[in-house]
């Protein structure tokens, strides 16, 4: 038995028409919603904070202050949010170039199986520090792998909508993907080689 | 690689599967279970391709705001708000990089060395002792997995879920559920991640077992209220009526673990009414916490007595709709004023229906979305 009021969609689009008649109510509530997501989000393209908070911050003052120029319709209230904080972050980041510099280096030079000695040599406690050794793998990902499994798993984004936030083509979102995918499996693999060692080691 | 469009990595990424498991809805559970039928060797790599999905969910979104943060960001915002002239601050980028290019390459670099010579070893066993969701999940996999059904709560307000054996259990916005319903079981077992209030029905055949990283809370019949949220460190307990146990599952092999979980007896720490406990998800560690300070929200259904004394029954329902988020559909006039003498503390919704629909002479009726009541009325 569930029982679902209305749709996330209809309801943002109704906060979304609030908004833009000055109810700030809606905004409250547009930003109660979604400022957590986008933060997460945020920190995936940049490791400094108080830049993603200014970026998040910045992308609701604006909402507001343009309320009465907002598009009357748009598809998806969460998508615009995500493409607005990604274009403020990136605009911020283009002002530190030796930032971005590092960041694209990231997508091309990091190879996609290495494993972090410190997340290995860890000791082991108990089992949440199990899901936290695949979030020391996603730590390792080039940025923009982990930028689309966030969309995608996380947001909930489409391929589409994900290629669009991201001013990329579909396909190269189905390649992040991939490849990211394809480097937590190689370590799953790599640690039943290992146990195999383990044991030869252990019998002979 | 490979070409099965069903492999683990296919499925990870496949949409539709994704969708079947983040809004499961009749539609895909019936198409998925489907493909189970058609491919029962694929139940394994479904069900870890399942657990994946779930925590790669949880491990992209584990950057979100602390309060603090939260609260630091909205209150520049609404100064925004009122204050239309005021320019955009600039983002004041007083930082350094803080992904430092050569010590990563360092570290690369070490880690390399270092992989072949103590990571075979640490890495076995950082994964034997390791007990994640995954494994977890594993384990109980090989006894036998009929259907898996995953209820997540992404509406604003709480939804009750109807177990099989006519527990229920009020998950609250943003928890997630999952549970087989099969029937020549030894345990009930549900999964819960969020937090939830279990009014489980009495069996000491069947102890009722709930599973949140790496704890199992364990009853006989009584009324509790777990919080495993992915964001907090710890899981809380909290004991409304009747007795629970609670202990790590994380420090037991396999074989122990099904004779802990299989015995009647409660076993660990125990919790009486109103007790409460916090087990820590890093330490694996259990303290009890002071008695909850009563709050007086009288919307919430861990917190309601359901004490009714001549009580007209269109209050009672107006109060279990309140509770547990249904819609109880009756005749007004026939029934609404009849009195209802009931003390319904501690039972599932449906035992409550049960009991109301004896003093009314009347039946009930559960469709998707509402709870539909029969009956002459008192005269």
């Amino acid at each position: 038995m569930q029982i679902a009021t209305s749709t996330g969609e209809t309801k943002d689009h109704d906060l979304w028409r609030r908004i833009r008649m000055g109810d700030e109510q809606a905004f409250t509530a547009i930003f109660e919603k979604y400022h957590r997501t986008l933060y997460n989000y945020g920190s995936k393209l940049s490791p400094n904070s108080s830049l993603v908070e200014d970026a998040v911050q910045d992308v609701f003052i604006d909402i507001w202050r343009l309320r009465h120029n907002l598009a009357e319709h748009v598809t998806s209230v969460k998508f615009y949010l995500y493409r607005a904080l990604r274009r403020r972050i990136h605009v911020a980041l283009d002002k530190f170039p030796s930032m971005e510099e590092i960041s694209e280096l990231d997508d091309e030079d990091t190879p996609a199986n290495h494993t972090n000695s410190e997340a290995i040599l860890i000791e082991a406690e108990s089992s949440s520090v199990r899901a936290q050794r695949i979030q020391e793998l996603l730590a390792q990902l080039p940025e923009r792998q982990l930028e689309a499994l966030t969309l995608r798993y996380f947001d909930d984004f489409s391929i589409e909508e994900i290629a669009e936030i991201m001013g990329v083509n579909e396909k190269s979102v189905r390649n992040f993907i991939y490849k990211a995918l394809t480097s937590l499996r190689q370590s799953r693999e790599m640690l039943l080689i290992s146990s195999l060692i383990f044991w030869m080691l252990l019998f002979f | 690689m490979k070409h099965d469009p069903y492999s683990l990595t296919e499925l990870i990424r496949n949409e539709e599967f994704i969708a079947w498991v983040m809004h499961p809805d009749e539609l895909s559970d019936r198409k998925w279970q489907a493909f189970l039928e058609k491919h029962p060797r694929k139940r394994k790599t479904v069900e870890s391709a399942r657990e994946y999905v779930i925590l790669l969910a949880k491990d992209t979104g584990r950057h979100q705001p602390t309060r603090k943060q939260s609260d630091r960001m909205w209150s520049i915002v609404e100064s925004h708000m009122h204050d239309e002239v005021t320019k955009t601050p600039e983002p004041v980028p007083v930082f350094k990089t803080s992904r430092g290019h050569g010590w990563r390459w360092a570290r690369v670099a070490a880690s390399a060395a270092l992989i072949l010579s103590i990571g075979s070893v640490s890495y076995w066993f950082y994964y034997k002792k390791a007990d994640g969701p995954l494994q977890e999940v594993a384990v109980r996999e090989e006894a036998d997995l009929p259907n898996t059904i995953q209820k997540y709560n992404d509406t604003e307000k709480p939804m009750t879920v109807l177990l099989q054996d006519g527990s229920s259990v009020v998950l609250q916005p943003g928890g997630r559920l999952s549970y087989s319903e099969g029937s020549n079981r030894k345990r009930r077992e549900v999964t819960l991640t969020g937090k939830a209030f279990f009014e489980i029905v009495k069996n000491k055949q069947m102890p009722f077992l709930v599973y949140s990283y790496g704890l199992a809370t364990k009853v006989l019949g009584t009324s509790f209220t777990i919080d495993a949220s992915s964001e907090s460190k710890d899981i809380k307990v909290e004991v409304r009526t009747g007795t629970v146990s609670v202990f790590s599952i994380n420090n037991l092999d396999n074989s122990q673990k099904e004779a802990v979980l299989d015995k009647p007896e409660l076993e660990g720490v125990t919790l009486n009414h109103d007790q409460r406990i916090a087990f820590s998800k890093e330490s694996g560690k259990i303290v009890p916490l002071p008695a909850a300070v009563a709050a007086s929200s009288d919307k919430d259904v861990s917190k309601q007595q359901f004490v009714f004394d001549e009580t007209p029954v269109s209050d009672v329902f107006r109060i279990l709709e309140g509770a547990y988020n249904v819609r109880i559909v009756y005749d007004r006039e026939k029934m609404g004023s009849c009195p209802l003498n009931a003390t319904l503390i501690g039972q599932p919704l449906k035992e409550k229906l049960e009991v109301i629909c004896n003093a009314l002479d009347a039946q009930y009726e559960v469709a998707d979305n509402q709870i539909t009541i029969l009956g002459k009325g008192c005269k």
